[in-house]
């Protein structure tokens, strides 16, 4: 029952009395505007209290109201109780809009003794408060904030919460907080900011030299941008540096001097540009002079245009600009973090190493069984260059053969990089890899540091190993630098002759030093490797392993690292002939079945691994923990979308799929300080969550999809990342993993039960099909290995109907109606040609049948790969649906015999699925299972469950906890009324995690692509905001296809749905959706009937609810 | 917004849903500009400009009527506030009507920033809705009325006695409605639209 009531408490106000009554103050008509713009107001402003004119201009007006809000501001304050003066000597300028809002922030300046300005004023404001920036300030802060901290409101509060005046520093404005420096400072070769800095502008002239000369420096060497990019970012540390220097009043002519001469190497360097091995010694000569230990030597070389030279200087110059960067700023980082990473050359050596040695490696393979059973005593060489990295980087300069010498990312002596490799005469000092270039420096004053040469590494590993395979036809690569050689049955007399000449022949060519070491197996073989080094040679004989072992340090075992070490060293073991004394049973016990057998084997000098055997990878993954800043959830997964490409290129690259997807994340511990080595990653927690799916992939969408949930498990505030790698294990070989997902999925499963209906189904086709297909089924290496489905890949498939576009077509008889009559009329048409135009006639008698015979409700799953395979033709990332179209593009090629693959509409109408292995009730699937499904998995099951089991299901609310809106989960089917047009239809359409309509849709390629449009949403969002996509994507789409009632139906049906579950709490979102629905009607047909169809539905609900009529104007 | 600990989530929705109701049916009466735009000065409620009355009578008849409301939106009574606007004859022109719905069952405590981001955001749509109402005769009035679900019965309460049966004469015909914003959440769920007469029964302006 409705009453209405009115409030008796007051009269009704008569407007007339009122205007009166306010007629006094009509000169405040103003007022509205007045306190929005002051800057166009101000001649109103001024003209409207000109009648008075206290003020003869607007700058006095100012600066009377300046003077009379702080007189308000004092008196309030005294006012207020005075509490403890926190912001003493604070004043505040609050810009824009703010949670809490600048009144509020007013009033804590009140009350805690600090001040607040209403015009901004560079003497009297010492912060400026805001949430946000527009770029344009942001751009050009300087101008905006006059140097002045930008700080969140939340230093307010927090600052109040503390009871005392917290550090601005960490609340500054992330948009403007950019004062650590950023690894892309040296990645991106921009340095815009230069006039800031006071002693740089002859740099400033300079500087664009230095630009133009990378690119061409960029082409004298193939991989030399990453090698700048790499020098940059050594620079980028000299440059902090240099700032020292100048500040420690060193003479700045220094610092000129040799920028002068930076352009005339410049020129020099194009003229000589393939002399730099020769000026690269001349440099070093140059750093090694010992009156220049200063890190800045390497300007004051005079007319030296090493590249490394040649790049210090400019990077002064970058460094000068305040441009700061890393995961930030860098929209490559991932990609050029890898390509400046050492541990990323070794890891992916192995895969060129493959490349390049194809045949040997697998040639490997033959050997292996003989030697095992083979009695003949086994002899393995190892060989090893010495301190690779350095040796490689100084083989062209005999002088520095003596000289310590360090290959790092820095030349900064101050610097925080670590060394990566430091050679003999270096080592002597103590200089161990891993060591800051400050320490090594500290312990070596003259120790001479080089970035790293990665062409170069290449260039001499592949050296190495060609020299390897010439020798031996078994040559195991364990890293760029070491591999083992089994001679066993090349029968060599004399292994070490056989070693020196193989290591002669190294230095030879590479003018690197080698050491080898001989044994009976592997584990001695290097072990002998270990006493030999540096640059000779050992053979430990059968007869003398014994002793070898009994003094050597159990850490010199391959496979006991530090954990196990102190583990054993807690046994009071040391050396292996300690270890030989426990027995086999207790060092299993001890550190488990694998460890202890090995322990036990090793201190033995057993070895049972046989050259060549190539240990596959188990996983397969990119880390990186240096120059990770986030600012926001945005920059992070763009972080994660870039390292997940990495990801997905390193699998394929090595020609596999993983199952299982951990991401581990390096939070930056609660009280660690800014790490001490230089954009590293500090003292951090590691964290890692992992999750495993069922079919493998190597797809970069889905890797993203997983890493985006994973990160989402992880809680953590992405500022405090400082590291990030992804992990894929479970490792499957691509080709024969997709062989085999048909036994892995869901699909083959639950259709074995109907397997025979299938085959039957297909049988002739199948037969055709095979033989049609044999030769390139095969030549891909795809099986046909199950008679009831088909396993040819679709993208082989794709390929052969590409390749082959004109097969025999099959008889008419053959083909389905539905199926040629929803083709694409391009399509159609052709296939009309093939077929002599019978194909038309075929149609019209086909179609009464048809139309009978395609209820809405059938093929689901069909239907859903239809769809799949529109959406991702060549790659589809979900198995099953992979299956269906392999089926679909198969029944597709005997229908067709000319390869549209992907535009076909194709339905062979099965209702296979029905009688399948599905539970038949909900009371048999537990909710909470389905759950913890992955989504695509979860949709597959969906759609594998029959219409009225799906409604059941998907009406569930608990399948869906707070994914999607909260409204359609809450739907009551028995709410809706039944009798509408499509019986077929469920009554929930808008229900579930997955609305049952996409699927439903996917008969109909218009409004399959409504679904996709929603889909990529990302289901949570409303239609009225896909709507408007959804238009303009359909346009073309209208025209090319027929309209059908279905269709009409459907759309309608939906929209009723949608009206349904929002119009009682969301009319607003109604009334949008059908105002930009009515828009559409003007421009297309198909809108205009459901337009037209639904409003009558559409009013009558609103009706109910309002009492009134929607007003569409 | 601070409320108090003890308050059901039904009692904090309703206290700020009163609050807001005085500010938004302030922006009506200023949007359709009954009185002169004097009559308002700028203030900021939840962090957005609004307007607030400046004529003491104005403000307290808004501030008394909603308040007289409270106790009958915290028992989930009133089915909505309107504020009508009418002609001489007591026919009505133009309604701005918000549709109330406070889940009684609702348990959990009311997120106040989410309340108050969605309730900010009905006054800034409201601030750009002119161009859907229409223009008012010069000599209408207006008033707040309340579409209670039950009739209170007089004589309980204060608040009960304070409302009378409205003079508004009713439509003939039902109305159009222009929803101007919605906003679904719990324990409060608020639409906000305008009705007019339907064409058949265009009043004489």
């Amino acid at each position: 029952m409705d009453s209405r009531l009115s409030n008796s408490s007051s009269s009704t106000h008569h407007s007339n009395s009122k205007k009166r009554k306010k007629n006094a103050t009509a000169n405040n008509t103003n007022q509205k505007t007045l306190g929005v713009a002051w800057g166009s107001k101000s001649l109103s402003a001024s003209s409207c209290s000109s009648r008075k004119s206290p003020f003869s201009d607007f700058s006095s007006y100012m600066a009377h109201k300046n003077c009379k809000l702080q007189n308000q501001f004092d008196s309030e304050a005294s006012a207020s109780a005075a509490r403890k003066p926190i912001f003493s000597g604070v004043s505040i300028f609050v810009d824009g809009f703010t949670v809490p809002s600048s009144q509020e922030l007013r009033g804590y300046m009140l009350k805690y003794d600090g001040r607040f300005e209403n015009y901004f004023s560079r003497h009297c404001v010492t912060h400026i408060i805001c949430s946000n920036l527009p770029d344009s300030k942001v751009k050009n802060i300087r101008a905006f904030s006059a140097g002045l901290p930008v700080v969140k409101p939340t230093w307010i509060l927090d600052s109040i919460a503390a009871n005392r005046l917290l550090s601005w520093v960490p609340y500054q404005l992330e948009q403007v907080a950019s004062n650590q420096p950023k690894l892309s400072a040296f990645f991106t070769l921009k340095s815009s900011k230069m006039s800031e800095d006071t002693f740089t502008n002859a740099l400033c002239q300079v500087e664009p030299d230095v630009q133009d000369s990378f690119p061409r420096v960029g082409q004298l060497k193939e991989r030399h941008p990453s090698e700048v990019g790499e020098m940059v970012e050594v620079c980028r540390q000299i440059s902090n540096e240099s700032n020292d220097i100048s500040s420690k009043k060193t003479d700045v002519f220094m610092m000129e001097e040799p920028i002068g001469e930076r352009v005339i190497c410049d020129e020099e360097k194009l003229a000589e540009a393939n002399s730099s091995e020769t000026n690269n010694e001349r440099n070093t000569e140059g750093e090694l002079d010992p009156t220049y230990q200063e890190p800045s030597t390497s300007f004051s070389i005079p007319c030296s245009d090493n590249q490394n030279v040649h790049q210090f200087p400019s990077s002064e110059a970058t460094g000068s600009s305040k441009q700061c960067h890393s995961t930030l700023t860098d929209p490559n980082f991932v990609e050029n973090y890898f390509k400046n990473s050492r541990l990323h050359f070794i890891g992916t050596w192995r895969q060129r190493y493959r490349k390049r040695f194809p045949t040997l490696s697998t040639g490997l393979n033959n050997g292996i069984s003989n030697s095992n059973k083979s009695d003949i005593k086994s002899v393995i060489l190892h060989v090893d260059m010495d301190c690779f990295f350095v040796s490689v980087v100084i083989r062209n300069k005999p002088a520095l053969f003596d000289k310590p010498v360090a290959v790092c990312h820095s030349n900064n002596s101050k610097g925080t990089s670590e060394i990566s490799s430091a050679n003999y005469p270096a080592r002597s000092y103590g200089i161990r890899a891993g060591m800051f270039v400050r320490d090594a420096k500290a312990l070596c004053p003259h120790l001479v540091t080089f970035p790293y040469n990665f062409e170069a590494y290449e260039e001499v590993a592949d050296q190495f190993y060609s020299i390897l395979h010439r020798h031996c036809n078994k040559v195991q690569a364990v890293s760029c630098d070491e591999a083992f050689l089994d001679f066993t049955d090349a029968m060599v007399e004399d292994p070490e002759l056989l070693a020196s000449s193989i290591r002669k022949e190294i230095y030879e060519t590479t003018r690197c030093t080698a050491s080898a070491g001989i044994g009976g197996n592997m584990l001695m073989a290097r072990i002998a490797t270990r006493t030999a080094k540096p640059n000779g040679q050992c053979y430990i004989t059968p007869e003398r392993v014994d002793d070898h072992l009994n003094q050597l340090p159990v850490d010199a075992l391959p496979g006991i690292g530090y954990v196990l070490q102190e583990k054993l060293k807690k046994q009071s073991v040391n050396t292996c002939g300690q270890l030989r004394m426990i027995s086999k049973n207790s060092l299993q016990k001890e550190y488990g079945m694998k460890t202890g057998e090995m322990l036990w084997n090793y201190s033995r000098g057993i070895d049972y691994r046989s050259v060549g055997i190539i240990q596959e990878c188990k996983s397969i993954g990119a880390d990186v923990n240096w120059g990770v800043r986030f600012r926001d959830m945005k920059d992070c997964e763009h972080f994660l979308i870039n390292l997940c490409k990495e990801v997905s290129l390193r699998l394929q690259c090595c020609g596999v799929q993983g199952r299982t997807f951990t991401l581990k994340i390096k939070k930056r511990r609660k009280d660690a300080d800014e790490p001490a080595k230089f954009m590293g990653c500090g003292d951090c927690e590691n964290l890692s969550h992992s999750v495993t799916i069922p079919l493998a992939t190597e797809n970069v969408e889905i890797l993203q999809r997983i890493v985006k949930q994973l990160l989402g498990c992880f809680y953590i505030d992405v500022k405090e990342i400082r590291g990030i790698g992804l992990h894929v294990s479970r490792l499957e070989n691509a080709d024969t993993s997709k062989q085999g997902t048909e036994k892995y999925t869901l699909k083959s499963w639950l259709t074995s039960g109907s397997a025979s209906v299938e085959k039957q189904k297909y049988h002739m086709g199948h037969n055709k099909h095979n033989s049609d297909c044999a030769n390139c089924a095969s030549s891909h290496g795809c099986i046909h290995s199950q008679g009831s489905s088909f396993q040819i890949d679709n993208k082989i498939l794709n390929i052969h109907v590409s390749g082959d576009p004109i097969s025999t077509p099959p008889p008419l008889c053959q083909l389905d109606v539905e199926v040629i009559r929803n083709l694409p009329s391009e399509v159609f048409s052709e296939l009309n040609e093939i077929y002599g135009g019978k194909l038309i006639d075929f149609i019209a008698k086909g179609k009464g049948k048809c139309e009978s015979s395609s209820s809405l409700g059938n093929s689901l799953e069909d239907d859903a790969a239809t769809c799949k395979e529109e959406d991702l033709p060549y790659s589809d990332p979900i198995p099953l649906n992979q299956i269906f179209s392999e089926n679909k593009a198969m029944q597709h090629e005997r229908v067709l015999g000319s390869g549209h693959g992907s535009c076909s509409q194709v339905t062979h109408n099965s209702n296979i699925e029905r009688d399948d292995l599905l539970p038949s009730s909900l009371s048999q699937i537990d909710a909470s299972v389905l759950q913890q499904i992955p989504e695509d998995l979860k949709a597959v099951i969906l759609e594998h469950l029959p219409a009225h089991r799906a409604q059941d299901f998907c009406s569930t609310p608990a399948i869906c906890p707070g994914r999607i809106n909260q409204d359609s989960v809450g739907v009551d089917t028995s709410k809706n009324c039944p009798g509408t047009v499509n019986h077929a239809l469920n009554d929930s359409l808008w229900a579930g995690n997955l609305p049952s309509w996409m699927d439903k849709f996917k008969d109909s390629s218009c409004l399959r692509k409504l679904g996709e449009i929603y889909h990529r949403s990302g289901f949570n969002s409303q239609l009225s905001s896909v709507l408007p996509q959804f238009l303009s994507e359909f346009h073309h789409l209208d025209l090319t296809q027929e309209i059908y009632d279905e269709t009409v139906n459907i759309m309608c049906e939906l929209l009723k749905q949608y009206v349904k579950v929002k119009i009682e709490r969301d009319i607003e979102e109604i009334y949008i959706c059908f105002r930009l629905l009515k828009r559409f009607a003007v421009k297309s047909q198909f809108f205009s009937r459901v337009y037209n169809d639904i409003f009558p539905f559409l009013q009558a609900a609103v009706d109910d609810n309002y009492g009134g009529s929607l007003f569409m104007p | 917004m601070q409320r108090k600990e003890n308050e059901t989530p039904q009692g904090q929705a309703a206290s700020v849903l009163v609050e807001f109701l005085e500010v938004a049916i302030t922006a009506v009466v200023f949007l359709k500009g009954v009185y002169p735009s004097g009559a308002f000065e700028r203030r900021r409620y939840m962090n957005v400009v609004v307007q607030r009355a400046r004529h003491p009578q104005l403000r307290y008849y808004i501030h008394a009527t909603v308040s007289g409301l409270l106790p009958f939106l915290q028992k989930g009574m009133v089915d909505r506030v309107a504020v009508v606007f009418f002609n001489t004859d007591n026919v009505p022109l133009e309604k701005f009507i918000f549709k109330l719905t406070v889940n009684q069952s609702y348990g959990s405590a009311v997120e106040g920033v989410d309340l108050q981001i969605s309730l900010r955001s009905f006054l800034a749509k409201l601030s750009v809705s002119e161009s859907l109402t229409k223009k008012l005769p010069p000599d209408c009035r207006w008033e707040i009325t309340g579409n209670f679900q039950l009739l209170p019965e007089t004589g309980t309460s204060k608040e009960a006695n304070s409302w009378i049966p409205t003079g508004i004469k009713q439509w003939e015909q039902p109305p159009f409605i222009t929803p101007i914003r919605s906003m679904s959440s719990d324990p409060l769920c608020l639409q906000f639209y305008i009705e007019h007469p339907s064409l058949s029964e265009s009043p004489v302006l």
